[in-house]
């Protein structure tokens, strides 16, 4: 599986990047929405992973942007929000992406892409 | 009928949900490097287990990123807990040079968001007035989000704090676009009239002045 890490945050998205590498997933980081369109315009990704508050453009903009460019994309986010029942209703229910609170266990992390990638579910 | 005691305590409220809401999810990403870098530092452990070679230099980036988040989340669990100090006292005597360094802590992120860089220029002694503190905060809070609504295209607010024979200013400037905007609103309104304060917007020189008085 191919990934997309988009997190304004550095120190996070590109540690995230590596412990994935470590485990045979291969997996790009950015650090804004405008980078993660040009980079996903050159690469094909199964899957982006998005932080959910970035400046200029967030993560469920993105996703919009995203999708109607690969529609076969899926989607996780990372939420650092204390509201989680409302934004699962809000941006999980169409069955193509899911959620998770910071910080993330990666053991959960990579079980979710593979759920995903497996059934296209998004299920909680 | 609501009374501006009632509107500025009901602003202050406001004000308390906005900061803290953003402050936790702030300290939510600090949390966030520290739990991955530190299991990167453990993938490299195992790593080594296994008989890769350790490499110093990324074991010390690494920890560096720790140790660099762990001072970012103690300075904003730091500034959270002198916001809460706020109410301690109703009425008091505060050092505005402080206040707005608080303030500019506090909205970091909100300002960070904005694509903004927020620049204070304080007084080199302190500028005390008396009056409540987090209605202070509240104000001024207000203050800066509308000051961001209302900022040029180079993003970039300066908040001066100027001593004056009874008290002290505070000038929010670099406000290209203040004339289309509509401040204060009944929320600002209310807190000026409990607080005492006042507040002159003057579009020409792009800027908007809070005159706390000692009187």
């Amino acid at each position: 599986m191919r990934i997309l890490l988009v997190d304004d945050e550095v120190d996070l998205a590109s540690a995230l990047a590596e412990r994935l590498y470590l485990r045979g997933i291969e997996a790009d980081w950015v650090t804004t929405a405008e980078a993660a369109l040009e980079k996903a315009s050159a690469v094909d990704y199964d899957l982006a992973v998005l932080d959910v508050k970035m400046p200029k453009v967030g993560g469920l903009e993105l996703r919009e942007r995203l999708r109607r460019l690969y529609p076969q994309m899926k989607f996780i986010f990372l939420t650092g929000y204390g509201s989680e029942i409302e934004f699962n209703e809000a941006s999980c229910q169409e069955g193509e992406s899911c959620y998770l609170v910071k910080p993330a266990d990666i053991a959960d992390l990579i079980q979710r892409m593979k759920d995903l990638l497996a059934h296209g579910g998004g299920d909680q | 009928m609501t009374t501006a005691t009632e509107m500025a305590g009901w602003a202050g409220l406001q004000f308390f949900g906005r900061t803290t809401a953003s402050v936790s999810h702030e300290l939510k990403n600090a949390l966030a490097i520290i739990k991955e870098n530190a299991g990167l530092l453990n993938d490299y452990l195992l790593m080594m287990d296994k008989g890769m070679p350790l490499q110093p230099d990324r074991f010390r980036l690494v920890a560096g990123r720790i140790d660099q988040q762990t001072q970012r989340a103690d300075a904003l669990i730091r500034h959270l807990n002198r916001f809460g100090h706020s109410v301690d006292e109703a009425f008091t005597s505060v050092d505005l040079n402080e206040v707005l360094a608080l303030l500019s802590a506090l909205s970091s992120r909100e300002v960070s968001m904005q694509q903004a860089t927020l620049s204070t220029e304080v007084e080199a002694s302190p500028v005390m007035v008396k009056t409540t503190p987090f209605w202070l905060l509240t104000l001024l809070g207000h203050c800066l989000s509308f000051a961001l609504q209302v900022m040029g295209p180079s993003r970039e607010l300066v908040v001066r704090v100027t001593k004056t024979g009874d008290g002290g200013l505070i000038r929010f400037e670099r406000l290209e676009k203040m004339r289309q905007q509509n401040f204060p609103g009944e929320f600002e309104a209310a807190l000026f009239e409990v607080m005492g304060a006042t507040c002159r917007m003057e579009p020409e020189k792009k800027s908007m002045e809070i005159k706390l008085s000692n009187c």
